[in-house]
C-alpha cells in the first residue's frame, strides 16, 4: 500500500518529533497501565485480606416472623408468636451439607454454632464471642492453625482455643482451666488447649473457638447449627452462588460482599478515580496526536498542493495522516504496555518482611488489551481532523504559498 | 485531427467580498498536438490563472474545455483529479519535488499512489525517463539532495510518467541560473519534437517564448494577439 510508505516517509523525515510523539504516547499508555494494574492489585489485596479469612457465603435460618393462623371461624383471629428465647438454628444442616458438597464451585464447608459468652477466672471476667466448629475442619474458613502461638487446635472434649490478647488481659496460658458461662448462664470449666494470634486486635482479644460436640450443650443446641460458612474457588462468584443455595434450601445466604459493604464502596470509589485518571491520560494522549498531525499537515501544504495536482485523491492525502496516526498509536501503545508491564514487574519486586508487596501492583492486571486498543482507536480517530483538513487543502492555493 | 486543448469563451471572475475581480474574459484558445506553445503576459494578466483553468486546478467563471475530445470544465473533484492524473503533466517553479523521496521515487509517485504501489513496470518507466532527462545517476538521490536544475529535470520527468496528451509548465525555469533554464528548455523541446507531447508554457521569460513553436500573449485578461513563430 503506497499510502502507508508515504506515511512511513513522512514519520521518518523527522526522527526527532515522531520519536518524541511516540515517547508521549507511551508515556500515556504507561501511566494507564501503572494505575490499572495498581487499582486492581489495590483491590485483589483488600479483597484477598477479606476473602481470605472469611466465608465467601454465610447460610443462616430465615428470620421468624409471626403468622397469623387460619381459623374456621372469621371473627376471630389467632396468631403465632415467636419465641425470642429460642436460639435460632439450622435443624436440616447435614442435608444442606451434603447438598453443598455436590457443588463444583464449593472448597470449604464449616458447619458452625455461635453465641456469646463470658470467660471467668478468679476475679477477671472477659465476654467472648464463641464460634464452635469441627475440630478436623478447623483451617476450612481461616488458616486458624498457623496463628496459633501456644498449644494447638485440636479442641478436645473440654477444650478452648483463646486469643492472646484475652489471654493476656485475664492471665490464661495453656493448660490452664477456665469457666465458660453462656449467655444463658450454663457454665462449664474448661481448658485452654490453644492461643493464637491472627494480628486482628479485635479478633485477638474478643474470640474463642470450641468444637461442635463442647458447644452442643453450652448453647443448648443438641442436633442443630446456628450457621454454615462456605468457600467458594471464585470469590467473585459469592452473590449468585448465594441466591442459589437459599433458593435450594431457604436459609438465608449472605454473600461476602454484602457483609463488607463499606469495602464494595471503597472498591467502587477507587476504580472510579482510576477510570478518570485512565481516561485524562489517554485524552492528553490523543491531543497530542492530533496537534502533531496537524502541524505536520500544515507544514506540508505545498507538498499536498502538489500531489493534488499531479491528481492523487484526496482519500489517498486523508489515509496518508490515518495510517501515521495508526503507526503512532500502534507504536507508541506497544512501547507504553512494555514500559508499563516492566515498571510494574520492577515496583513487584519490592516485598515487605511479611512476605506481602510494599506496593499493591498487580503486573499481570494492567489492562493491556485495552489500553492497546483504545490507544490505537483513539490516535486514529485523533489524526481524522489532520487528515480532513490535508485532504480538502486547495490544491492551488497550497502550491501558491 | 482532433485538438488536445480547446478552450472556447473562458471567463474567470474572482469575488473578494462584495467586490468582483475579473482576470479572464473571453478567452479562447486552441492547441494542436505536438505544440510548444508560449503563455506570455505580465504580471496579473491572467496567464497562471488560465493554466490552473486548463489544468483543471480551477473551474471556470464560464466557458467550455475540451481536452483530448473530452469536455472537462465540469468535471466533479474525483473525475478532475483522475483526469489530471492519467492525461495532464504538471510542472511548477517551486516546491515541485516532495523532499522525503528520491529522484525515481519522485518520478514515479503519479502512478504508484493511484495504482496502489510502485511495480516494477512503473520502476522501469521511471528510471527511463531519469536516464532520458539525463538523471541516471541521481536515481536514489533524495529530492533535497538534488540542484535546481536536477529538481527540474526531475519534474519533468514525473510529469510524463503517465504518458500525458498535455503538459503544463509554469514558470519552469523562473528559478534557475541561465545555463540550467537552457537545459531545462533544451529537454522539453527534444521531448516535443520526439515524443509529440504537447507544452503550454507559462513564462514571462521573452528569450523562453523564442524557443517555442507558437506564443499567445494575455493582456488585461484577454487574448492580446496570438503569434504562430516557427521555430527558433
Amino acid at each position: 500500500m503506497f499510502a502507508f510508505l508515504v506515511a512511513r516517509r513522512y514519520l521518518g523525515s523527522n526522527p526527532w518529533q515522531t520519536a518524541l510523539l511516540i515517547a508521549g504516547v507511551a508515556l500515556g499508555v504507561t501511566a494507564f497501565v501503572f494505575i490499572t494494574a495498581l487499582i486492581q492489585g489495590l483491590a485483589v489485596r483488600l479483597t484477598d485480606d477479606v476473602t481470605a479469612k472469611s466465608a465467601h457465603v454465610s447460610l443462616e435460618p430465615p428470620d421468624r416472623v409471626a403468622r397469623i393462623l387460619p381459623s374456621p371461624d372469621h371473627d376471630t383471629e389467632a396468631v403465632a408468636l415467636v419465641s425470642m428465647l429460642q436460639r435460632k438454628q439450622i435443624r436440616t444442616w447435614a442435608a444442606t451439607v451434603a447438598l453443598l458438597e455436590s457443588q463444583a464451585e464449593v472448597t470449604a464447608i464449616s458447619p458452625q454454632i455461635t453465641g456469646s459468652a463470658v470467660l471467668v477466672r478468679g476475679e477477671a471476667a472477659a465476654p467472648v464471642a464463641v464460634t464452635a466448629i469441627d475440630p478436623k475442619n478447623l483451617d476450612a474458613i481461616s488458616p486458624l492453625s498457623r496463628e496459633i502461638v501456644a498449644g494447638d487446635g485440636r479442641l478436645n472434649a473440654n477444650g478452648i482455643m483463646i486469643g492472646i490478647r484475652l489471654a493476656e488481659a485475664i492471665g490464661l496460658s495453656v493448660g490452664q482451666p477456665v469457666l465458660f458461662r453462656t449467655d444463658r448462664g450454663i457454665e462449664r470449666l474448661l481448658v485452654v488447649e490453644g492461643i493464637f494470634k491472627s494480628g486482628v486486635q479485635s479478633l485477638d482479644e474478643r474470640v474463642a473457638y470450641l468444637s461442635l460436640e463442647t458447644a452442643r450443650p453450652l448453647f443448648v443446641l443438641p442436633a442443630g447449627v446456628t450457621n454454615i460458612e462456605i468457600k467458594l474457588k471464585d470469590t467473585g462468584q459469592a452473590r449468585s452462588f448465594a441466591a442459589f443455595v437459599s433458593e435450594a434450601t431457604g436459609l438465608r445466604a449472605t454473600a461476602w460482599q454484602d457483609r463488607n459493604l463499606s469495602l464494595a464502596d471503597a472498591l467502587t470509589a477507587q476504580a472510579q478515580t482510576g477510570t478518570l485518571i485512565q481516561i485524562f491520560s489517554l485524552i492528553s494522549v490523543l491531543i497530542g496526536i492530533a496537534s502533531a498531525l496537524s502541524l505536520s499537515a500544515n507544514r506540508r501544504r505545498s507538498e499536498i498542493g502538489i500531489m493534488r495536482a499531479f491528481g492523487v485523491s484526496r482519500l489517498f492525502i486523508a489515509s496518508v495522516f490515518v495510517i501515521q496516526g495508526l503507526l503512532i498509536g500502534v507504536i507508541g501503545a506497544s512501547l507504553g504496555c512494555l514500559a508499563g508491564f516492566g515498571l510494574c514487574g520492577w515496583l513487584a519486586t519490592f516485598i515487605r518482611p511479611d512476605g506481602t508487596l510494599a506496593l499493591p501492583i498487580a503486573p499481570a492486571e494492567g489492562g493491556y488489551a485495552l489500553v492497546f486498543l483504545l490507544t490505537t482507536a483513539g490516535a486514529v480517530l485523533a489524526s481524522v481532523i489532520p487528515a480532513r483538513s490535508a485532504a480538502r487543502l486547495d490544491a492551488l492555493k497550497a502550491i501558491q504559498q | 485531427m482532433t485538438a488536445v486543448l480547446d478552450a472556447r469563451g473562458i471567463d474567470m471572475t474572482f469575488q473578494n467580498g462584495d467586490e468582483l475581480t475579473r482576470v479572464l474574459s473571453g478567452i479562447d484558445v486552441t492547441l494542436d498536438p505536438g505544440e510548444l506553445v508560449a503563455l506570455l503576459g505580465a504580471s496579473g494578466s491572467g496567464k497562471s490563472t488560465l493554466l490552473s483553468i486548463v489544468g483543471l486546478l480551477l473551474r471556470p467563471t464560464a466557458g467550455v474545455i475540451t481536452i483530448g475530445g473530452e469536455r472537462v470544465e465540469a468535471f466533479s473533484d474525483a473525475e478532475s483529479s483522475r483526469f489530471r492524473n492519467q492525461r495532464l503533466g504538471f510542472i511548477f517553479q517551486f516546491h515541485n519535488l516532495l523532499p522525503d523521496f528520491t529522484a525515481i521515487e519522485n518520478v514515479a509517485f503519479p502512478a504508484a499512489a493511484v495504482g496502489g504501489g510502485m511495480s516494477n513496470s512503473m520502476r522501469r518507466r521511471a528510471s527511463d525517463l531519469l536516464s532520458r532527462v539525463g538523471l541516471s545517476d541521481r536515481m536514489g538521490f533524495l529530492a533535497t539532495r538534488l540542484s535546481g536544475g536536477q529538481k527540474q529535470r526531475v519534474a519533468i520527468a514525473r510529469a510524463l510518467m503517465n504518458r500525458p496528451e498535455l503538459v503544463l509548465a509554469d514558470e519552469p525555469t523562473g528559478s534557475l541560473d541561465r545555463a540550467s533554464a537552457d537545459q531545462v528548455l533544451d529537454l522539453m523541446r527534444e521531448i516535443n519534437r520526439e515524443d509529440g507531447t504537447t507544452f503550454l508554457i507559462c513564462t514571462h521569460d521573452e528569450r523562453v517564448a523564442l524557443r517555442c513553436t507558437r506564443r499567445i500573449t494575455l493582456r488585461d485578461g484577454r487574448i492580446d494577439n496570438a503569434i504562430q513563430d516557427g521555430v527558433h
